[in-house]
């Protein structure tokens, strides 16, 4: 969930009232969005750094507030006064305008084909006259960082460049050329690079170095110029430092290079949208064209309203309540999808308007219908669904023998399923290629490297972890492991297995063995070589020999039981001896 | 409640995420949030007919909904993990409701294990169980949602007055509703669960 940190002044400003952090908190939780954290910069420089480096940090008080995922237009302040002002009615919500110049007069942005194996796509708008304060350029260049890290997948998929509009003149051109051909003075830098330099130089910045993958290796990278050849940004990097954008600037060009055009137009229409504010004419736009390698243009920003006709009785019965067309159109209209009753009163036409792209089908608008109305102020009820139910027979199995083996004196164990490579071959004598094991390919740590073919390993480590205390240690449990299965359709099958393990001064195989006896006794399998269960000397890499048995029962094998090698023991760090017994329990289901 | 089967700790990503709606680009498919493997790295076999239709839905919408109109690869569906949520084996049990010749309601639970690729903390384990339920009815409304939910936790001791529900995002739910109850020892509200409708 992407954090949204705002002043509260501000915030209580643009919402024309104050609340306590209580009030604020259940406003948040109506409408859908958290309050995380009421902190200051000095509260957040404290705990990262200490008090010393906090001292005459800002102790503005800031609210940082949780936003769904998919609601890109509440990532800034402005959005989010916006959307809660119209929650609580306060304000209808703006209508943006799309300004089309006279043909000739508007920003054109050309694409050349060289793009397109490494950018093809692009959209650009201009903010004319636009007032910047210090509050409001801040949450301008966060809204883009915020976007960047979320729709556009850390620039992958859109990158946003904001340049002003009065250093630089169009037409502009979106190219891509071998970065030794590329030269200019990168943002808030003192010389000019060339594009082999500039990766360099960020090598190590903490910040613009994750990006240089997306473009490092590739033959030609992506820049824009405008009409003198002056560079405005080289996607997704870094802009240049002629069109940088400052507190005085009155118009702003804005452009999206990216891989994902769906996206880079949902990005364009967000920021425009949010800071159309702030133009002289506010909410209005001056659209640009886009001229591509064909010769075909496009007019950006799309803006564009989508009508969507849903029936009011839908809406009721999905939700559970039963309010009028009327009222129900009013409800929409405060989550800022505008709507009103059409036909003969029985359906409603709802307007999306170009802040919402995460409305995609009829239930979104339907939950957008029910936030109105208050989560909590739906009535509960059981639905009248009639079913039998069942337990799963593994399950029911499993309970059983649970009960049972505690009964005969075991502790149950609940052991991590996944661990290291040693702790399921070398440790107990295997090679790990004779293992069946499913690998993992990105563990954070070493012990998270295979998923566990055997439940041993897990009681052995839970038997050194608790030495303390007093012997005669038994442990069981009755858990799946993992093993690759070519015939499923995932590669791999959970088997489940029970394991139990007798940990005192001498190895106790006999305890072990009278376990194995009770438990096929529950199981109701008879001590017969045919058709019950028998045991068969054998070896075992991780047992002693001659004293390792293997189970079979129903005509197959399904375990071993024995006592365990002195190898094992101590590579397992356990100092006494160890009988134990695992065996796969599919059979008796 | 019937319980359904779980005996899958491995999974595919199109089970796991794309048959749930869940973007190709979605943050939680990343390497530091779901544990991929190695080795079986890839499922061999994916529902040929279903693929085509999830993969359609992805792309270019359908069922009433626009889609995510973005590019839908079949590699990336293809790939094996370990499941982030038992939602994966709920969805297969849908999906074995949706070839039955005659739809029958269904109530199933499940509690098992499900793996994160997170850092231990006093808070975080890598790998936790959760216990999930679905209901499967003609007529079904987010208050049949809440009733269920209410007396579930009135079960489990959090009783009815302490229960507040607030409007979520999941990729697959819409509504979704995060449940909160409040903590005594904690003077608090704290999420005891997440919940929702599931997408048409």
């Amino acid at each position: 969930m992407p954090t949204v940190s705002v002043k509260r002044e501000l915030l209580f400003q643009a919402l024309g009232r104050s609340y306590t952090d209580e009030e604020f908190n259940d406003l948040c939780f109506e409408f859908g969005l958290e309050l995380d954290e009421v902190t200051s910069e000095k509260d957040i420089i404290s705990k990262e750094k200490g008090e010393e480096k906090a001292k005459g940090a800002s102790e503005t008080v800031l609210y940082k507030i949780d936003v769904p995922a998919n609601r890109y237009d509440l990532l800034c302040l402005e959005g989010l006064v916006r959307g809660l002002q119209v929650f609580k009615e306060r304000i209808n919500l703006p209508r943006y305008e799309k300004i089309i110049l006279a043909q000739g007069k508007g920003q054109r942005l050309i694409i050349t084909e060289q793009t397109v194996h490494i950018r093809p796509h692009a959209v650009a708008a201009v903010l004319r006259n636009i007032k910047f304060t210090k509050e409001r350029y801040d949450s301008f260049i966060d809204l883009q960082e915020k976007l960047h890290q979320n729709i556009c997948r850390k620039r992958a998929l859109v990158a946003i460049g904001t340049h002003d509009l009065d250093t630089i003149s169009g037409p502009f051109t979106f190219t891509a050329k071998a970065p030794s051909e590329i030269k200019f003075k990168p943002l808030n830098q003192s010389q000019e690079y060339t594009a082999s330099q500039i990766m360099d130089l960020y090598r190590t910045d903490s910040h613009l170095r994750h990006y240089l993958h997306l473009i490092e290796n590739k033959p030609l990278y992506p820049i824009i110029y405008d009409s003198n050849g002056v560079v405005l940004s080289m996607p997704p990097i870094i802009n240049g430092d002629h069109t940088k954008i400052s507190v005085n600037t009155r118009n702003v060009f804005i452009e999206c290079t990216g891989t994902d055009l769906t996206k880079a137009k949902i990005v364009l229409d967000i920021i425009v949208t949010m800071f159309s504010e702030y133009c002289e004419k506010p909410f209005s736009v001056e659209a640009a064209e886009v001229v591509y390698p064909n010769g075909k243009t496009h007019i950006y920003p799309e803006l564009a309203y989508r009508k969507e006709k849903v029936k009011p009785e839908l809406i009721n019965k999905k939700i559970g309540i039963s309010e009028t067309p009327p009222s129900l159109a009013k409800l929409l209209t405060r989550m800022c999808l505008k709507s009103h009753v059409t036909g003969n009163g029985n359906n409603l036409e709802v307007e999306i308007p170009p802040t919402r792209p995460d409305i995609i089908h009829a239930c979104d608008i339907i939950e957008d219908a029910a936030i109105a109305y208050g989560y909590n102020n739906i009535q509960m009820t059981i639905p009248k669904t009639y079913t039998i139910a069942n337990q799963l027979p593994v399950n029911k199995l499993t309970e059983l023998l649970r009960l049972d083996l505690a009964a005969a004196g075991f502790t149950e164990a609940l052991t991590f399923a996944l661990c290291s490579q040693e702790d399921i071959a070398d440790k107990l004598g295997m090679d790990i290629s004779a293992t069946k094991a499913v690998r993992i390919a990105n563990p954070k740590t070493a012990e998270f490297q295979v998923a566990r073919t055997t439940l041993l390993p897990g009681l052995l480590k839970t038997i050194a972890a608790n030495r303390k205390m007093p012997l005669p240690l038994k442990l069981f449990e009755i858990s799946d492991i993992v093993l690759k299965d070519p015939n499923t359709d995932v590669g791999a099958r959970n088997y489940r297995h029970l394991c139990a393990v007798y940990y005192n001064k001498t190895p106790g195989f006999e305890i072990i063995h009278g376990l194995l006896d009770r438990v096929m006794q529950l199981l109701e399998v008879p001590p017969s070589k045919e058709n019950g269960y028998s045991i068969k000397a054998t070896e075992g890499s991780a047992f002693f020999p001659g004293r390792c048995a293997e189970i079979f029962a129903k005509g197959q094998s399904i375990g071993k039981l024995g006592v365990l090698h002195p190898d094992v023991i101590t590579k397992f760090e356990l100092t006494m001896p160890c009988s134990a017994l695992e065996m796969n329990i599919e059979p008796f289901v | 409640f019937t319980e359904m089967p779980t005996d899958r700790f491995v999974e595919s990503s199109f089970w796991n995420f794309d048959a749930l709606f869940q973007p190709q680009q979605h943050p939680a498919r990343d390497q530091h949030d779901t544990f991929f493997l190695q080795d079986p790295a890839e499922a061999p076999q994916l529902p040929p007919g279903y693929t085509a239709k999830v993969k359609k839905v992805h792309t270019q919408g359908g069922y009433g909904s626009q889609g995510y109109k973005s590019q839908w690869l079949l590699d990336e569906a293809q790939r094996n993990l370990l499941r982030t949520h038992t939602t994966a084996a709920s969805a297969r049990l849908l999906y074995q409701l949706a070839q039955q010749e005659k739809f029958s309601p269904v109530k199933a639970f499940s509690i098992d294990r499900v793996f994160r690729n997170e850092s231990l903390d006093a808070t975080h384990l890598a790998e936790f169980h959760q216990v999930e339920g679905v209901v499967a009815d003609r007529g079904l409304t987010l208050g049949h949602l809440m009733g269920t939910l209410r007396q579930f936790f009135t079960k489990l001791g959090i009783l009815g007055g302490q229960l507040r529900f607030k409007p979520a995002y999941n990729p697959y739910t819409e509504p979704s509703m995060e449940v909160f109850s409040y903590h005594e020892g904690l003077k608090k509200w704290v999420e005891v669960g997440n919940s929702g409708v599931f997408r048409p």
